[in-house]
């Protein structure tokens, strides 16, 4: 599904070069489900923009079915970092989630059937003549989730979600995101610094060095599919495998001071 | 109650001060500053609907004309340059330059193009009008947030879709802001236009006014002046309100 040959990217900031990172190969398979750690500063966002097609890579291809990406691929949902900065706020609640709907040729009532589907999947069923900022800052990102729900695509790209969130909302929309992924089939790629996170949401853990990025790790989270945040989180399994998850990034974080 | 008090707030500072005038005025014998109560006996006697079908009209359409011109060519300009990086960096130092012009200077010069009826005051009106409105359209283009820019790439909005839903709207707040300024700049140009070579317009009825030593007519028309501009500042904010609804009523849960 999702491909990263090689992937490397350099900034140039006043003449000098930043290696953001060197190089990154990994592979996604359909319907899985992927969260990638890495310390701050290691080039998680600028590794989702390449796989989103919104930045070029300095090296190597990002593939999505095989096909390299050079811009936005299409079946392809992004959920920023920042909610309040990727709602528009001059839409209400429905114009948000409708938006991108309306390139892909359906019948208004399809639209807003497709709206209130993903809005009530989020928990937000029937606030669609709401203004984002007259949202809390969970029920914000929630828009934003209901937003690339709506857009059924088959691949979903999120950078740290729910960094800005409390612990109480967090736990909640994770359990939202595994829900979804459990219901929609979509593969998910989910890039958190959060090592708990990691290990309770995904398959498959990718830990990244810090810059220059190289891949420090990938872990196999074998915690069955019913997850629980009090049982799962107190189980020894989720025990080991987050100190697995936090040696690694213990690791690449000297790696990279050196 | 709250609406009486608004009322109060906005009418409390104009009162005082034209009962200071009037006042202060009352036992004047000057020439040149008439009573208060003389200029506005003059009022009702100058501006009859002869004279406002002859002068106050023919102002308002051109002025009318030359500010739409302007919202159009500022907006469409603006939007162009603001979403070109290469425009923008080529324009930027002629764009400076042209601010820094004032706008009446350029009245001779345009009177040479347009000769001097309703061409060349509606000319001399977007000449000044255009600029607070392209540099703000610029301005509120380019501080588009990058986030919202992604976002709307990401889901593959084409280029149309993301100027109108995204660009426009991420940058409306500094174009209204552009063309408040405008407005203040086109009355102020509307008037002087009319002061050179014309045969109309509320501009032209001051002068002569002045010209022929009728000096409470002439005042009246400054008082005219006055109210029009209040008159179009009040329009412009009810637009403003319809326009902004969403930016004004974020700002007040923000603040
Ligand atoms: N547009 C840019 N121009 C120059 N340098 C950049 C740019 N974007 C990111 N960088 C640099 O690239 C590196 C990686 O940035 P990036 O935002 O991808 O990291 P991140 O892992 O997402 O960080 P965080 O955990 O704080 O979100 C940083 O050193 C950053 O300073
Ligand atoms: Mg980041």
């Amino acid at each position: 599904m999702l491909e990263a040959d090689g992937i490397g990217k350099d900034y140039r900031v006043d003449g000098a070069v930043n290696t953001a990172i060197d190089s990154l190969t990994f592979q996604v398979a359909e319907g899985e489900l992927v969260c990638i750690v890495g310390p701050s500063g290691c080039g998680k966002t600028t590794l989702l923009r390449i796989c989103a097609g919104l930045l070029a890579p300095t090296r190597g291809v990002a593939k999505v079915d095989g096909r390299e990406v050079d811009g936005p691929p299409a079946d392809t949902a992004v959920v920023f970092q920042e909610y309040g900065r990727s709602l528009f706020p001059w839409m209400r609640v429905g114009a948000n989630v409708d938006l991108p709907l309306r390139r892909l040729g359906l019948t208004r009532a399809e639209r807003r059937e497709r709206v209130a589907e993903a809005l009530g999947l989020v928990d937000l069923a029937g606030r669609e003549r709401a203004w984002p900022w007259q949202l809390s800052g969970g029920m914000q990102q929630r828009v934003a989730i209901a937003r690339a729900v709506a857009y059924r695509p088959r691949l979903l790209l999120m950078d740290e979600p729910f960094a800005a969130v409390d612990a109480q909302t967090r736990a909640e929309l994770e359990d939202l995101i595994r829900d979804l992924w459990h219901r929609l089939g979509v593969t998910v790629v989910f890039i958190t610094h959060d090592i708990d996170e990691s290990v309770y949401l995904g398959q498959r853990v990718l830990v990244l060095s810090s810059s220059p990025t190289r891949m420090q790790a990938e872990i196999h989270i074998g915690l069955g599919e019913d997850r629980d945040q009090l049982a799962t989180r107190s189980s020894p399994e989720f025990a080991k495998l987050r100190g697995a998850v936090w040696k690694e990034i213990q690791a690449a974080k000297k790696g990279g001071g050196e | 109650m709250n609406l009486l008090r608004r009322a109060l707030a906005l009418t409390a500072l104009p009162a005082i001060l034209l009962g200071a005038w009037w006042i202060a005025s009352d036992g004047s014998t000057s020439f040149y500053f008439p009573p208060l109560r003389e200029i506005l006996a003059e009022f009702g006697e100058t501006w009859t609907a002869d004279r406002w079908a002859a002068d106050v009209l023919p102002s308002v359409a051109r002025l009318g004309a030359g500010y739409g011109a302007s919202c159009l060519l500022g907006v469409g300009l603006g939007l162009l340059i603001g979403r070109t990086t290469w425009l923008m960096h080529l324009a930027e130092p002629v764009l400076e330059f042209a601010r820094a012009v004032p706008p009446p200077v350029l009245v001779p010069v345009i009177m040479l193009f347009a000769g001097i009826g309703d061409t060349m005051k509606t000319a001399v009106i977007v000449s000044g009008c255009v600029w607070p409105i392209l540099l703000n359209t610029i301005a509120g283009v380019r501080s588009a947030d990058a986030v919202q820019l992604d976002t709307a790439a990401a889901f593959g909005l084409g280029r149309t879709r993301t100027l109108v839903s995204v660009v426009v709207p991420a940058a409306s707040p500094r174009i209204v802001t552009g063309m408040r300024q405008a407005l203040a700049v086109g009355v102020i140009l509307m008037v002087i236009s009319e002061m050179f070579a014309a045969q109309s317009g509320l501009g032209f009825a001051i002068v002569q006014f002045q010209r022929s030593y009728a000096i409470p007519a002439m005042w009246s028309g400054i008082l005219l002046l006055g109210c029009l501009g209040v008159a179009l500042a009040a329009l412009f904010t009810l637009f403003d309100r319809a326009v902004l609804h969403w930016y004004h009523r974020m700002r007040e849960r923000s603040a």
